[in-house]
């Protein structure tokens, strides 16, 4: 009978499937997420019109400051925004936003972001660490995982503008990203105007024509630091500059006089975007109220409305809304 | 249908504007209107995945991936859209696990052999 290619059924046989083991449940629970979480990613590309990646190949060129300051720039226009700081192991974002040691709120299943100032809204890994001493020691599979959640997982509601502020470099997680969140206008490059940052700067361009996501332009950081002061009406006054060079000003009838002291060098910025024909969006002032404002939670922007440094951002996101165009026309059809 | 050839076809690259899967070979459409048939066995065997690329580093490893190729069901693969710059395609069965840039696909398009005769290199990314 064993031969017969004729099956029977046995109405005495116990025919109930074989509980899946834990191990398969988890399985099917990870699939599960994951099937849920792309598609999710997918309603997010709808109900955010622009998704702004902002990069730098150098540390310490003031990424984050740039990104919550485009945001708050942004948010003045009355926009809705929001900052994804996907800068895993080194989140600074919530404390420059005022909203340090913050905790997310979560409700079925869906991460609901911070609001830091003018309503913009926050998410990163700083909120999730017991304290902020505390390290991060992922390895790149691990931090992929965080960033999809974060992509995925997150109830962003309606945004106009998404900021994302990433780690220097051109390694995983602007890869991840680039990847995982469709139709994202473009990525802004930071950097300050000596030759090391554009050096870096250069190959985050050159990754960006990899990754086809257009450069929306250069910005040149703490590209000068001016001085103010007052002295006698038309008197002449001199300050030792680097490299042994002396700036000269003369104080005006009211007694006031500025010059500009660039510090680390002048004009690399716009260079470099010309030499990769990208468009230049603008340069910061050297501010260190940038310092302070990052340290207290206060950005500038907030502290200052009206100020040099939020004059100067105001031009620099006028000079990025050009960039962006709101249809990007047809997408490529799969039939 | 008409097909290009020249030094630099990359770097002059049409946006691809249309993606249609036939019964056993995949019609490109281009932005400036040229059309281009691609087999998907043409297309499995050229997969840029760290599993498959090194196979067609050697000439019989990559006729036997061929072989391995031209013996799966012909089927239409999903396709997804990596970023700006890529499609990824999944087959029920043999690996789904490339990444085919746009340059990829235009160089098969062309007929041309999308790794440029150099031998893949882990990590080459």
């Amino acid at each position: 009978m064993s031969d017969s290619p004729v099956t029977t059924h046995d109405p005495n046989a116990d025919d109930t499937p074989a509980e899946a083991s834990p191990q398969e449940q988890k399985k099917m629970e990870q699939a599960y997420a994951q099937m849920k979480r792309k598609m999710s990613m997918e309603e997010i590309g709808k109900k955010i019109k622009h998704k702004v990646m902002v990069l730098s190949g150098k540390g310490g060129v003031g990424k984050s400051t740039v990104s919550t300051g485009l945001a708050l720039s942004l948010a003045q226009q009355g926009l809705s925004v929001g900052i994804l700081d996907i800068d895993i192991t080194g989140p600074n974002v919530p404390k420059m936003m005022g909203l340090d040691g913050q905790r997310l709120h979560v409700e079925s299943g869906r991460i609901h972001p911070a609001k830091g100032h003018l309503g913009v809204k926050v998410i990163s890994m700083a909120f999730l660490l017991d304290s902020e001493d505390t390290p991060v020691v992922w390895r790149g599979p691990i931090k992929l995982g965080a960033i999809q959640q974060f992509i995925g997982d997150v109830e962003w509601g309606n945004l106009d503008y998404l900021i994302i502020d990433f780690p220097p470099g051109t390694s995983d997680e602007p890869l991840t990203v680039a990847q995982s969140l469709p139709d994202i206008d473009g990525m802004v490059i930071v950097t300050t105007p000596q030759e090391v940052a554009l050096l870096d700067s250069r190959k985050s361009i050159t990754f960006s024509e990899s990754l086809k996501v257009p450069v929306l332009g250069v910005v040149e950081n703490m590209s000068g630091y001016t001085i103010s002061g007052k002295a006698p009406p038309g008197s002449d006054i001199e300050i030792a500059a680097p490299a042994g060079k002396t700036l000269k000003a003369t104080a005006n009838d009211a007694g006031e006089f500025s010059v500009t002291l660039d510090i680390f060098k002048k004009g690399g910025g716009k260079l470099t975007a010309e030499e990769f024909g990208v468009p230049f969006l603008g340069a910061l002032p050297f501010d260190p109220g940038f310092v302070r404002g990052g340290d207290d939670g206060v950005h500038r922007i907030v502290s200052e409305p009206e100020g040099p440094s939020a004059v100067a951002f105001a031009a620099i996101v006028a000079a990025l809304q050009e960039q962006i165009v709101d249809d990007p026309g047809a997408g490529l059809e799969i039939i | 249908m008409k097909s290009f050839d020249g030094e630099n076809m990359t770097d002059e690259m049409p946006t691809m504007s249309r993606f249609e899967r036939r019964e056993t070979d995949v019609l490109l459409t281009y932005a400036d209107g040229s059309e281009f048939s691609v087999t998907y066995d043409d297309l499995r065997h050229s997969c840029p995945c760290a599993k498959c690329s090194p196979l067609r580093n050697e000439d019989e490893a990559s006729k036997n991936l061929r072989r391995q190729v031209e013996a799966l069901p012909k089927e239409k693969p999903k396709v997804r859209i990596v970023g700006n710059y890529a499609l990824g395609f999944e087959w029920t069965q043999g690996c789904s696990s490339g990444i085919f840039r746009f340059e990829r696909i235009w160089d098969l398009a062309n007929r041309r052999d999308p790794d440029n005769g150099k031998p893949y290199v882990h990590g080459a990314w």
